[in-house]
């Protein structure tokens, strides 16, 4: 494989990054060539020891969507992130599609069930002291403030829930991936070659 | 079988020989490549993913030095989380070693009963 072949190869594999990203990355690997041409080994010396450029961004990849989940926590830095490692082949979507789909409804139900809580709570609170709430006034005004405020902690508990989760597939993904197997394995046969 | 044994070892121990290189020496990414290629048969294109997620995780940080031929070059330093993870992961690589290095031992001599001894 040329130069030329490995790098475009890699930018392909890299589209969905941000641009200045990507950027940064091939200018890192075009700095490896200069560097491996310099010490005096041949372009296809250089892209053999290199490894496979597709594998090779989609590990960029998922380093990447982590990255960007452990600096905004939003729902789509979430799916990013989550997407990405699921690119690796870490996690065989098979298995953990029905799990993630149940764990995502169950987790959307509860959000639901929340909001409503606090807008039903808001409406004792308004609406209770005239509809002759049982045990007047009083009762009224606290047991809807009493039920938003629960709402309010058990969604603020929820969301702390779900970023606990992310962080936890994330950091399985990292902990199992086997991309650098295939990496390392055609390395091991190429360098036996070598005279050592 | 053998193979396997060494790839995860290998895998697992690819941060901390970054991390160990660099408390030696401030360095750029060719020249970790190519020294970790040499020592443990290592894709030398692993090693850009690894920077980047070392520098994710804090351990790590880049500056530019001029060079005198061509553009300037990026450097890696570690960082003083760097400094406590090498710490760390290297008195778990020494332990880690010499409980398997005394288990082995235990195998060759299999008259004695390896005790189950976890230090």
């Amino acid at each position: 494989m040329t130069r030329t072949e490995f790098l475009s190869r890699l930018r392909q594999g890299l589209v969905g990054l941000p641009m200045s990203v990507a950027a940064e990355i091939v200018a890192d690997y075009e700095t490896h060539f200069n560097d491996g041409i310099a010490a005096g080994r041949s372009e296809a010396e250089v892209a053999t020891a290199l490894g496979d450029p597709a594998r090779l961004a989609r590990e960029l990849r998922a380093e990447a969507g982590a990255q960007r989940w452990h600096q905004e926590k939003n729902p789509s830095a979430a799916a990013a992130a989550v997407f990405a490692v699921l690119g690796l082949g870490a996690i065989d979507i098979l298995i953990l599609l029905p799990i993630l789909m149940g764990v995502i409804g169950t987790l959307f139900g509860m959000f639901i069930a929340v909001i409503a809580l606090f807008v039903s709570g808001g409406a004792i609170m308004v609406a209770g002291p005239f509809a002759g709430f049982p045990g007047g006034v009083a009762a009224a005004l606290l047991a809807g403030l009493g039920l938003m405020a629960g709402a309010a902690s058990a969604g603020a508990l929820l969301a702390i829930l779900t970023i606990w989760l992310v962080n936890g597939i994330v950091w399985f993904a990292r902990l199992h991936y086997r991309l650098l197997k295939p990496a390392l394995e055609p390395q091991a046969n190429a360098v036996t070659g070598d005279p050592a | 079988m053998a193979e396997t044994i060494e790839i995860q070892l290998k895998k697992g121990v690819l941060g901390l020989c970054v991390l160990a290189l660099l408390a030696r020496a401030d360095s750029y990414a060719y020249e970790i490549a190519s020294r970790l290629s040499d020592a443990i048969d290592m894709g030398e294109g692993t090693i850009y993913p690894l920077m980047r997620r070392m520098q994710t995780d804090g351990l790590v940080e880049t500056y530019l030095v001029e060079s005198s031929s061509g553009p300037s070059r990026k450097y890696y330093r570690l960082s003083p989380a760097g400094r406590d993870a090498l710490v760390a992961q290297s008195a778990e690589w020494t332990h880690f070693t010499r409980a398997v290095d005394a288990i082995v031992a235990n195998d060759e001599a299999p008259a004695a009963p390896a005790p189950g001894e976890a230090a």
